[in-house]
């Protein structure tokens, strides 16, 4: 059993998104595992907990720091570390797909887990473009797979808290929504005892375009109005309303 | 006076007597060594003789429950009298003609005052004995005091569940009762003279009993044989508190109360490699061994624990007591396996370690020095790295301080901003020399409840003229309860990562708003080479109003105050005077909760709890503080003043203020930071555009 985990590195929104040439300043923020990856990982070691096999945890280096987070992924329970050595921030999920694909194809993966989505691009497609590029079945949206016998019973969940089980036979790719446990907690002492001995491969980038989007302009959303605080006395406020509310022809 | 038959009993049975004690202390003594090595002790002849003084005065006794500490006082010195009352037994018993009744008239030279003195204070402690142990018993076995039991939902080992400790006390008790009803007999038996006026007890029996010299032979046989019983069993029993706690009191913590002992002993001896904190009681060092011998579950630490306060199943009292069953069991009990036994499953639930705000009241309390306390904080270290699945909101608090250098899940580059909105730059410290590094910690760098109360201190130094500066985004969390977590690794990151940006700064001293960070920068930063000192800002700013360089312009009688004492401010640092006297300076009318300075009452946030997503219900400590608070200023108001809850911790302003809304006591009480008050009466006032925002 081979799990294949591919992630991303995405810029941290705990810190405000700082602008510049029509897009984000990669230089002055940080950058972090996205968070659905962490759901993906943690699901990849389960099922290794309780069939075996090995974890393969992947991803395309953009700024050249995806060290820290693989090293926290291998002292979560990840066997193997892999890095695509590209250096482009701005990557999409399309780039990064076909990059990703050309490598897990060599790996001759039995599950392929990525993020369902992540908060740079939003558009849950790194996981669809795997499984096109690598021509296999893609199940998006799951929060439980358990595999046995070649074969894998996945829970997708669906709006409205309604869930459906698939069976779906090996290989196929998956967009983990949430594993069936929270991520586990990986102690620091652990995660720099990895850091100090783990190899991790490295993998230059395929060449040739990956299609999909072009890149035109970003910025910050422009203000253009803000709410009107009404002050006074009890009285004066309703006054205010109704005046606000005929002005707008709905009374 | 024994007949020669009888003699050859005795020293039979004393030598079988000797024998097990011999076994019990040597066995309690390979068991205390199981543990891992403690920090190095400096200077015991000293550390004994201070543990002597102590006990002999019953200082750490008399800290709570006066009256009965008092009655222990009369076991304590009856018992101490009766080590020298039995060995005068044994030698009237074996030597022909020792003989001290009547002032030891018939015993040739015999010192005629000083047998008289013997006479009578062995007879007048006889009373006090008898006396002191039934109190004792009527309290445990009659009135059944709570105090002397455990909530249901505390773990317990089966034994002490089934009762065990209190067989072994009523056991001990018997004895006392037999023992020295037995010897008083044997001396009024003895009184064939009539009454002895040295003697006062041992005349009034014989006036009943008559004497008889079948009579003493029989007493003094009860009486002893009671003792070549008891003592060896003392050694088996949770009264090995008789022998354990004077020397566990001797060999307590003499590191500073706020530095915790390290994950894996600093002192690693025959190439033994260990891992961090403590799974099985093995893992502990060989002091929290010691401790479970010492401890006679007096529970005067479950009375002081604000997580047992409300309904958590912690005990500390009952990690200590089935900590000795487990050793007890493993040991004289011929099941070494148990060593070998999780403590999270035989000593204390998981649920009881995560609920501990490591306020450290246990082990203030604690007559005999024991440190319950540290076994927690072990046994998290060894959870957390050993995979325990955390509470979802410590385990995000840990991973933003991990990524983020604080818990709040805010970016590193946002710490600072607080100051940006000041009528006045902050030097920042990493670029220029200043005199006093503020080190401004997460809560309040971030917190919006708090924030004016930061820029409130930043506007006051500001005011003073003191040249200070911050580090901003190089400040990062400075890891007290991240240790006190069990967060080891993560602690040592975040020191790293300080004293980086200290080396990167200049300057002469640390000022913190936070206790905490005050705690671990004082007490755990020297020990990764960090030596600076470090103040509190009351303390600063009281040597401020000192040196004049502030003013109280206006004297703030119209407010009717009390003051909480903050854990590591206060009982970790003995940080009281400052405060006080910055009340007393402002000119408050001020008045101490009943639980105050050493003996303050935990709000709760402690030791990580704040960073819980689970609440259970139940009366928080801090919303028991509030009370406190308003019964307290009760007997004082009614003069219109307005009554305030004054908090010296960021921490405490979020908590109280809580509290102060879930009391439903709007409008009654108000929380507020010193610094407040310091601004008022300075007269220090938020610009405009702020205070309307």
């Amino acid at each position: 059993m081979h799990i294949v985990v591919a992630i991303k590195h995405i810029p941290s929104i705990a810190d405000e998104l700082p602008v510049r040439h029509n897009n984000i300043d990669f230089d002055s923020v940080d950058f972090v595992l996205n968070e659905w990856d962490e759901h993906s990982i943690e699901q990849a070691v389960l099922i290794k907990e309780a069939v075996g096999g090995t974890v393969t945890v992947i991803g395309v280096d953009v700024i050249g720091e995806l060290d820290n987070a693989l090293h926290l992924a291998l002292a979560k329970g990840a066997d193997r570390a892999v890095k695509i050595a590209a250096e482009e921030p701005g990557a999409d999920s399309h780039q990064q797909a076909k990059w990703l694909a050309e490598a897990i194809q060599n790996m001759s993966p039995d599950l392929i887990l990525s993020g369902v989505q992540a908060s740079n691009d939003l558009d849950g497609q790194l996981g669809p473009l795997i499984a096109a590029y690598l021509d296999l079945p893609y199940i998006g949206g799951t929060s439980a797979i358990e595999v046995t016998n070649g074969k894998a019973m996945v829970l997708k969940e669906f709006p409205g808290g309604i869930g459906m089980r698939y069976e779906i036979a090996l290989p196929f790719v998956a967009g983990v929504q949430a594993a069936p446990k929270p991520p586990r907690y990986a102690p620091v002492s652990k995660v720099r005892q990895i850091a100090q001995t783990a190899k991790v491969e490295t993998i230059e980038p395929g060449e040739g375009e990956s299609g999909g989007l072009r890149f035109l302009k970003m910025a910050p959303p422009v203000v253009t109005g803000h709410a009107e605080m009404i002050q006074g006395t009890a009285k004066e406020i309703a006054a205010r309303i109704v005046e606000l509310l005929k002005s707008r022809g709905l009374l | 006076m024994l007949t020669p038959f009888e003699k050859f009993v005795f020293f039979i049975l004393a030598l079988i007597s000797a024998g097990f004690t011999l076994h019990g202390f040597v066995t309690i003594i390979r068991t205390i060594r199981l543990g891992r090595p403690a920090p190095p002790l400096k200077n015991l002849p000293q550390a004994f003789w201070k543990a002597a003084v102590t006990v002999l005065l019953q200082r750490t006794i008399l800290r709570t429950r006066k009256l009965l500490s008092v009655i222990h006082m009369a076991l304590f010195f009856g018992l101490i009298t009766y080590a020298f009352v039995n060995l005068m037994d044994v030698l009237e018993g074996i030597v022909p003609g020792f003989d001290l009744v009547y002032s030891g008239k018939h015993v040739p030279g015999a010192p005629l005052a000083l047998v008289r003195a013997y006479n009578l204070i062995s007879d007048v402690m006889s009373g006090f004995l008898l006396f002191a142990i039934t109190v004792f018993l009527v309290r445990r076995f009659i009135l059944k005091d709570k105090a002397l039991t455990y909530r249901e939902n505390v773990l317990l080992y089966p034994k002490v569940k089934a009762g065990g400790p209190h067989k072994d006390s009523l056991i001990v008790g018997v004895f006392v009762i037999m023992h020295v009803s037995a010897h008083l007999m044997s001396q009024a038996f003895r009184l064939a003279e009539g009454p002895d006026p040295w003697m006062p007890l041992a005349s009034f029996l014989n006036s009943i009993s008559g004497a008889s010299q079948i009579g003493v032979h029989i007493a003094w046989w009860v009486s002893i044989g009671w003792v070549m019983f008891i003592i060896p069993y003392l050694t088996r029993s949770k009264h090995s508190h008789f022998f354990m706690a004077p020397v566990n009191l001797a060999l307590a913590k003499q590191n500073p109360r706020g530095q915790l002992d390290p994950a894996i002993p600093l002192k690693v001896i025959d190439g033994k490699t260990f891992e961090p904190g403590a799974r099985v009681i093995t893992d502990l060092a060989w002091k929290r061994i010691l401790d479970a011998y010492a401890c006679v579950q007096c529970n005067r630490c479950q009375d002081v624990c604000p997580a047992n306060f409300y309904g958590r199943p912690l005990s500390p009292s009952a990690l200590e007591v089935n900590k000795r069953y487990l050793l007890k069991d493993a040991t004289f009990g011929g099941h070494p396996e148990l060593l070998q036994a999780p403590l999270v499953e035989k000593v204390i639930s998981p649920e009881a370690v995560w609920s501990c705000t490591t306020c450290y009241a246990c082990v203030r309390i604690c007559p005999v020095g024991n440190e319950p306390m540290a076994d927690i904080v072990d046994i998290r270290r060894r959870l957390i790295l050993e995979g325990f699945e955390l509470d979802s909101g410590v385990q995000s608090a840990l991973q933003s301080l991990a990524t983020n250098g604080n818990w709040m899940g805010k970016g590193r580059r946002l710490r600072g901003r607080w100051a940006k909105e000041l009528e006045f730059p902050i030097k920042n410290a990493a670029e220029e020399a200043v005199e006093y590094l503020w080190f401004v910690g997460d809560t309040a760098s971030f917190d919006e409840r708090v924030l004016p109360n930061t820029r409130m201190v930043a506007r006051i130094f500001h005011q003073a003229g003191l040249d200070f500066g911050i580090l901003y985004q190089q400040e990062s969390n400075a890891g007290n309860d991240v240790r006190r977590v069990g967060e080891e690794g993560l602690f040592e990151q975040l020191v790293e990562q300080n004293l980086a940006a200290f080396g990167r700064a200049q300057f002469q001293r640390i000022v913190t708003t936070d206790p905490h960070s005050f705690n671990t920068l004082r007490n755990e930063y020297p020990q990764y080479g960090g030596r600076f000192e470090v103040e509190h800002y009351t303390m600063v700013l009281l040597r401020l109003l000192e040196e004049g360089r502030l003013t109280v312009k206006q004297r703030l009688s119209h407010y009717l105050v009390t003051y909480h004492d903050p854990c590591y401010l206060g009982r970790y640092n003995g940080v009281f005077a400052a405060p006080r006297k910055l009340l007393e300076r402002i000119g408050v009318e001020f008045h101490e909760m009943p639980r105050n300075c050493e003996n303050s009452f935990c709000c709760g946030a402690g030791g990580g709890q704040i960073w819980m997503g689970k609440v259970p219900p139940g009366e928080r400590p801090a919303e028991n503080r509030i009370r406190e608070a308003l019964a307290t200023l009760q007997s004082y108001a009614g003069n219109g003043k307005k009554q305030l809850f004054i908090v010296a911790c960021p921490k405490d302003m979020i908590m109280y203020s809580d509290a102060v809304k879930t009391t439903g006591s709007e409008g009654k009480i108000e929380v507020r930071d010193i610094i407040q008050l310091v601004a008022e009466a300075v007269g220090v006032v938020e610009p405009v555009s702020e205070a309307g925002a």
